[in-house]
């Protein structure tokens, strides 16, 4: 079981790699250990972020960056300069339904009523962020500015932050206020109320009725079911992340499982992908039915027919 | 070992006669992760789920070695055609 089980783990790296290219396999591995730690909507280089503009006197945010590692590979910057995009204004339509802004993965910056930036952030879906702060602090979002990175790994997202961060500290003199050391205002989110549900009270516990029938049971009597990879507060996959944040986006009321929990709901991968036929996690069921798994919630979530199904 | 994309592209073309097939290893070597879109007409009439799971049942034997394989399309012809043309009267405007 233990090998099972670290299969399941490297599994998750794997899956969170998908965007990032020419790495062998070791380095994405350590790589995304770091990038498992590293959640969404907080934007952990805000703190310790000091220019240097004596040291490094070329302006950075329009040129290629070149890695100077062995193995280095070109990264062009993925997205327009601060001053090149345009400003998106945050309303209560925009702020809570996703409206205009993207859901993609990308930098944006935060400005209040009087044209003041406020914060810059970093996110893998920019309107959920977006409706999170507009939820906490509407005084603070008067506009948005959005630049969408195109293959969103990790290097190319800190780039494009990092290059917006300078742009904006050449402009103004400062670091927003919401990036400064200590200023919380942005970057906690509150923390989720539900807690994940575990299908057995303990690996211990000798089961009366099969795990299928308990799966079953739970899919019936819950409307939304999300069986994901590590807990909803910090899932362990980003196919598992990106699903709990469109759930989380939509302001469905749904259970989530997490399938990695081996004490709670052990046995529970292989019977679930009996059960539902599906050979990956996450996976979501509505009423009972499987709906797929992340690319079909995602395509789903895109051509806006979610809403409709979870309404029904 | 890891599965190529050779055989990834094989076994979808044996078992779904696709029109279309881009299939791109993401696994940086290691054949162990896939994206794939497909266009092929036994899609028609299928929900997403069910065209998603005859992606799914023509790799059951990679399965077991692929880790993630992230199915971006699957659409039949007609709608693959739409798309196109959609796609590039977007790129003109």
């Amino acid at each position: 079981m233990l090998t099972y089980s670290f299969f399941f783990l490297s599994h998750h790296r794997y899956r969170t790699s998908m965007a990032t290219l020419n790495l062998s396999s070791l380095q994405s591995l350590s790589f995304h250990r770091l990038f498992s730690s590293f959640p969404q909507n907080t934007p952990t280089l805000s703190f310790n972020f000091q220019p240097k503009p004596s040291v490094n006197p070329r302006p950075i945010s329009l040129k290629p960056y070149v890695s100077e590692k062995p193995r280095a590979r070109v990264v062009a910057l993925a997205v327009n300069s601060l001053g090149e995009t345009e400003a998106v204004a945050v309303s209560p339509e925009n702020g809570e339904s996703a409206g205009e802004l993207p859901s993609g993965a990308g930098v944006y910056a935060v400005y209040d009523a009087n044209g003041e930036v406020q914060f810059i952030g970093l996110s893998r879906n920019i309107a959920a962020s977006v409706a999170a702060h507009w939820k906490s602090v509407p005084e603070l979002c008067g506009s948005i500015k959005a630049g969408i990175v195109d293959e969103p790994d990790r290097e190319s997202l800190t780039q494009a932050w990092k290059s917006w961060m300078e742009e904006c500290i050449k402009v103004s003199g400062k670091v927003p206020p919401g990036n400064e050391s200590g200023n919380a205002t942005w970057v906690r989110q509150p923390p989720k109320r539900k807690a994940d549900l575990r299908l057995t009270p303990g690996r211990h516990v000798q089961l009366t009725v099969p795990l299928e029938n308990l799966i079953d049971t739970l899919v019936k009597e819950n409307k939304v079911v999300a069986f994901i990879k590590g807990p909803r507060s910090a899932p362990l996959c980003g196919f598992s992340q990106r699903v709990i944040a469109i759930l989380e986006n939509q302001g469905v009321d749904y259970e989530s499982i997490n399938v990695l929990d081996e004490d709670y709901n052990y046995g529970l991968r292989e019977t679930l992908k009996k059960y539902s036929n599906w050979p990956t996690f996450p996976q979501i069921f509505v009423d009972g039915e499987l709906v797929g798994g992340c690319d079909i919630l995602t395509s789903m979530y895109e051509k806006g027919e979610l809403a409709s199904l979870f309404k029904k | 070992m890891g599965v190529t994309k050779e055989q990834v592209e094989s076994s979808l073309k044996a078992k779904l006669n696709p029109s279309h097939l881009e299939v791109v290893d993401t696994s940086g070597g290691c054949g162990a992760s896939f994206v794939v879109e497909i266009v092929s007409e036994q899609f028609e009439g299928k929900r997403l789920l069910e065209r998603h799971r005859m992606v799914n049942a023509a790799l059951e034997e990679e399965m077991k070695q692929i880790h993630a394989l992230s199915i971006k399309k699957t659409v039949t012809p007609e709608q693959w055609k739409q798309q196109q043309e959609s796609n590039q009267s977007n790129a003109a405007a």
